[in-house]
């Protein structure tokens, strides 16, 4: 097909290809420019003329940012609770995933089905009780709750990302090491963990890009201002100062920029890793 | 009409500094069967894919029935091809699959249904006009993609390994098959494979490619008989031609060629050639003109030959010999039995006239002289 | 210790359990010995403890009992202090004969999910064919337009209700340069366009993603098949209508699907740029269920519990008869 390309697309080349692509670049792109610009200057400069470059950029407007409102503790508790559950994830969700692509035993249909179907259901199907219940259990506003109901909540994708990698390895590895007396716990984390890391890998970026800027459950399950997770920071940042429209800009360029950064380094392993469940 | 002249054909693929194929020329005649033949990567399939239009040409020309078409795009060629991985429409039925290209060009409905219908029969393929491409074997898969590129009456058909997906047997039939049409169809076909077999039987001419260049063109027969150097001597013919090191003697009895003990007459191939070459030189000689006894009128008997391996094959026995001094793997075609054993030591029997001079250096063969 | 020891052990652990499952762990972890199971695959009571154990007791703690909990609150009133009246199924009557707001969410959702599924499939499979058929920078480019799936809903809100801003804002900025400044409104406050508004940006945010499933799609087709459809005079547009949308119908169904679903549940978008308003033009489902728990005069957990549930229901009905109706008849093997 690629040799194939320039013949038949000969039409295609001309201007309205190029233009498209431009146009869409630019549209896709260009809000991100803008924040960017934005996040530099004062508002009183935005107001006068809002899309001109900084002049000077501000960049002591980062610091103010985060040390005047609170942003790295948005950032911290962030990071543990998507640590925590990616990691927690990713350990229990392949353990299943292994042991229903390996094993037989009664019921292992049932287990598969009702993991799996954990994907089709709605969040609000699930946040109204979530919220009485971690109440009744006592884990109502704590980051240890959050990150429960994050583990329960994805491991149905998890496991549905992961199963199919690992039915893929040979059964004779397994075969072997069991003859070799291997223990079954041995052989998941010597054979299975190694074997199928790069679906690990995958499940890992998924679990942390949905997790990280998770929105839904986060709000309606914490609601101190010391225990909120950086999209909830955002938000309260963004409600308290609405008017302040450069200092907010800056607040969004601190949640962006990391994203971007990772997003630089690993590209294609984000790419290949949020498109996971819908690839088939 | 169907004529296909190649002229100067170059191809450079992205990201590789060396051309996968080297200003090749040759002209197929109208009516021809010409087989690509040549080892993988030898650049015959991306000859094959830019006489079609679907590879851009790097350089060079490619002209069909005397005009020029480099910058013809593929479906205003007028070529059909059938492809090695057949290359149906998963999501049509058979007989859908064969009326694509003419409900593309416009072709009358009546038209349509009578030529599939009249394709469908010929080839056997009546009763699976309604089904789908994964609900058919392989053999009816082949005979669908065949069928598809009939149906079009092209001025050219292109084959890319069109059996090699197929088994054995299958490929068998299929063959004759495919030569049985093009014969009775008469139009111009252009055969790429790596199969020599397959190139003997079917090819008026076989081309032989190598490293993306022309090494001979002929009939296969021609070819086979005369080869221009060792790789073609030892491409076609299974097992291959023996080619053993032998040093030439320019002798006052005249120039002679000497392997091992044994010594035969050069005078068939000019002096002047024989002693340029300096006193080394390749001998060829295929298994078939080497035999066990008895000594036979043109032949010449080569003692001190130590049997390795003795294969029965049934039709034939291949036999396996080592001669002292010459080369280790000698392989002689003998007849349904033998007597000889691994181990023994025997005389084997050597055709002179059928023997091929090679050149070492360049690997070219020394005609013999014309007389 | 062979798996039939192991099994009786199981059948008399009862009283003795705990000691009997940590000596069982110890085999575990020091190894069970070989011919332990005549078949590789049967797996030993203890190690199904073992690798299911943790991820069931979350699974069914936090997210199978709370959908059950829901379904239960659905036939009662919630009241606060956990006061709890059976009312069988009086929540569905009010919601289905008499909730005006219901229906309007019902209808804002129904429009959003078709029309932004539809724009995103679309525009996906558009953006894929692009960088398919041999743009410049087509890696490059990959990578840009992917960025807005990564952004979170918070991010990609902020930004747009500033693009959306009547005065300042990118998008009537535009208009204006362009000559074009009767069409200038405020969009996200205006009911006629607050919800086509949103739309738009969530379809900005997602079409990367299409784009992406489609890409790897159109690589895996089979490149002698688009070959052999030249030789058949097809130019691009008859390529694309006869040969690649026909062979790419399991993805396009597949993201339809997808895509539906997910914009059924809309939640982040439309709370972070709009919160529903202006007038409900914008309330879906979700904002909906949100607000009668957690920002209704009355307190009551179980009216939206009801809601919930319906609106699974229904989401579960339309992807089955989707999935019936799209699906591909024949297997497409190629």
């Amino acid at each position: 097909m690629r040799g194939s390309g320039p013949l038949w697309l000969a039409p295609l080349r001309r201007s309205p290809l190029l233009i498209f692509i431009l146009l869409y670049t630019v549209v896709s792109g260009g809000p991100f420019i803008w924040v960017a610009l934005m996040s530099l200057r004062t508002t009183p400069e935005i107001f006068a003329s809002p899309y001109s470059a900084p002049s000077p950029p501000h960049f002591e407007k980062f610091v103010d940012a985060w040390t005047k409102s609170n942003y790295s503790t948005y950032f911290w508790n962030s990071t543990i609770v998507v640590v925590s559950a990616v990691a927690l994830l990713t350990l229990i969700g392949a353990m299943v995933a292994h042991c229903l692509a390996r094993y037989r035993f009664r019921g292992h249909r049932l287990v598969r089905f009702v993991i799996l179907s954990g994907m089709i259901l709605p969040p609000q199907l699930l946040i109204l009780s979530l919220f009485q219940i971690l109440l009744e259990f006592r884990l109502y506003n704590t980051l240890v709750g959050l990150i429960a109901v994050y583990v329960a909540g994805h491991l149905g994708m998890t496991v549905y990302i992961l199963e199919g990698f690992f039915a893929q390895i040979p059964q004779d590895l397994f075969d072997a090491a069991q003859m070799d007396g291997y223990s079954d716990l041995e052989i998941f984390w010597r054979i299975a963990l190694p074997i199928g890391a790069p679906a690990l890998f995958t499940a890992v970026t998924l679990n942390f890009i949905i997790l990280w800027n998770e929105f839904l459950y986060a709000v309606v399950l914490l609601t101190e201002d010391d225990k909120r997770t950086l999209p909830l920071g955002i938000m309260h940042f963004m409600g308290s100062h609405q008017l302040d429209i450069g200092m907010a800009a800056t607040g969004l360029m601190i949640a962006i920029l990391p994203v971007i950064l990772l997003y630089a380094f690993f590209s294609e392993m984000m790419i290949k890793g949020m498109t996971a469940g819908a690839a088939r | 009409m169907g004529e296909v002249e190649i002229h100067g054909l170059s191809k450079r693929y992205d990201g590789s500094p060396d051309l996968a194929v080297r200003g090749i020329t040759l002209t197929v005649l109208d009516g021809e069967f010409m087989v690509l033949l040549g080892p993988s990567g030898c650049g015959k399939s991306s000859v094959l894919r830019m006489i079609a239009g679907l590879e851009p040409i790097t350089s060079g020309t490619v002209a069909i029935d005397r005009k020029i078409v480099n910058e013809v795009p593929a479906k205003d060629r007028d070529i059909a091809m059938v492809f090695q991985s057949y290359a149906l429409y998963p999501h049509m039925d058979v007989f859908a699959n064969m009326a694509f290209g003419l409900r593309r060009r416009g072709v009358p409905r009546s038209d349509i249904e009578r030529r599939v219908n009249a394709v469908a029969v010929k080839l056997g393929l009546a009763p699976y006009l309604k089904r789908k491409p994964h609900a058919l074997s392989g053999g009816q898969r082949q005979r669908v993609a065949l069928g598809r590129a009939i149906v079009r009456e092209p001025k050219v058909f292109l084959f890319d390994e069109p059996l090699s997906n197929l088994d054995a047997a299958l490929r068998v039939t299929t063959r004759n098959e495919l030569i049985r049409q093009q014969r009775e169809i008469g139009v111009t076909a252009i055969y790429v494979t790596h199969d020599q077999i397959e190139a003997m039987t079917m090819g008026h001419r076989i081309c032989i490619m190598d490293r993306g260049e022309v090494v001979q063109i002929g009939p296969p027969l021609d070819v086979y008989r005369n080869p221009v150097n060792t790789f073609v001597a030892r491409f076609l013919g299974n097992p291959p031609m023996n080619l053993m090191d032998v040093t030439v003697e320019d002798t006052p009895a005249g120039m002679s060629v000497r392997f091992g003990s044994c010594s035969i007459s050069a005078a068939s191939w000019p002096a002047d050639e024989l002693r340029r070459m300096g006193s080394k030189a390749i001998m060829g000689i295929r298994p078939e003109d080497l035999y066990e006894g008895p000594l036979r009128e043109g032949g010449v008997a080569i003692q001190a030959a130590t049997i390795i391996a003795v294969e029965p094959l049934g039709a034939e026995t291949l036999i396996a010999v080592s001669i002292d001094g010459v080369a280790d793997d000698v392989m002689v075609r003998g007849g349904r039995e033998t007597r000889l054993r691994t181990g023994q030591s025997a005389t084997i029997m050597l055709d002179v006239s059928a023997v091929h001079l090679f050149d070492p250096e360049t690997t070219r063969v020394i005609a013999r002289s014309q007389s | 210790m062979s798996g039939s020891d192991a099994e009786v052990l199981v059948k008399r652990g009862g009283a003795s359990a705990p000691p009997a499952l940590v000596r069982r762990l110890f085999k575990l972890l020091g190894g069970s010995g070989p011919g332990s199971a005549v078949d590789a695959r049967r797996a030993a009571r203890s190690t199904l403890f073992l690798f299911l154990g943790p991820a069931l007791l979350l699974y069914l703690a936090f997210t199978v009992y709370p959908v059950l909990r829901t379904f239960w609150n659905s036939f009662h009133t919630i009241k606060p202090h956990n006061v709890e009246e059976f009312i069988g199924l009086a929540n569905f009557h009010e919601l289905l004969a008499k909730d005006v707001v219901f229906w309007k969410a019902v209808g804002n959702t129904a429009i959003f999910a078709i029309v932004a599924t539809i724009a995103d499939v679309v525009g996906g499979l558009l953006l894929a064919l692009c960088l398919f058929s041999g743009a410049p920078l087509a890696k490059l480019l990959r990578v840009v337009w992917f960025t807005p799936v990564l952004m979170s809903y918070v991010v990609v809100g902020v930004i747009w209700v500033w693009i959306y801003d009547y005065d300042w804002g990118l998008a009537n900025s535009i208009l204006r340069s362009v000559g074009l400044g009767a069409l200038e409104r405020s969009w996200l406050g205006d009911p006629h366009t607050a919800l086509w508004s949103v739309m738009i940006t969530h379809v900005w945010k997602w079409l990367g993603f299409n784009m992406i499933v489609f890409l790897a799609a159109l690589h895996a087709l089979p490149g002698d098949v688009l070959g052999a459809a030249e030789l058949d005079n097809c130019g691009w547009l008859a390529k694309l209508v006869y040969i690649i949308v026909p062979m790419l119908r399991p993805t396009i169904l597949n993201l339809l699907i997808l895509s539906f679903v997910g914009k059924m549940m809309i939640f982040d978008l439309v709370w972070i740029m709009t919160g529903g308003g202006p007038l409900w033009s914008t309330e879906t489902v979700s904002t909906y269920v949100y607000k009668r728990a957690f920002d209704w005069n009355t307190f009551d957990l179980g009216y939206p519990s009801a809601i919930a549930v319906l609106w699974f229901l229904i989401i579960l009905a339309f992807v089955v008869v989707l999935t019936q109706l799209l699906r591909q008849r024949d297997r497409l093997e190629f």
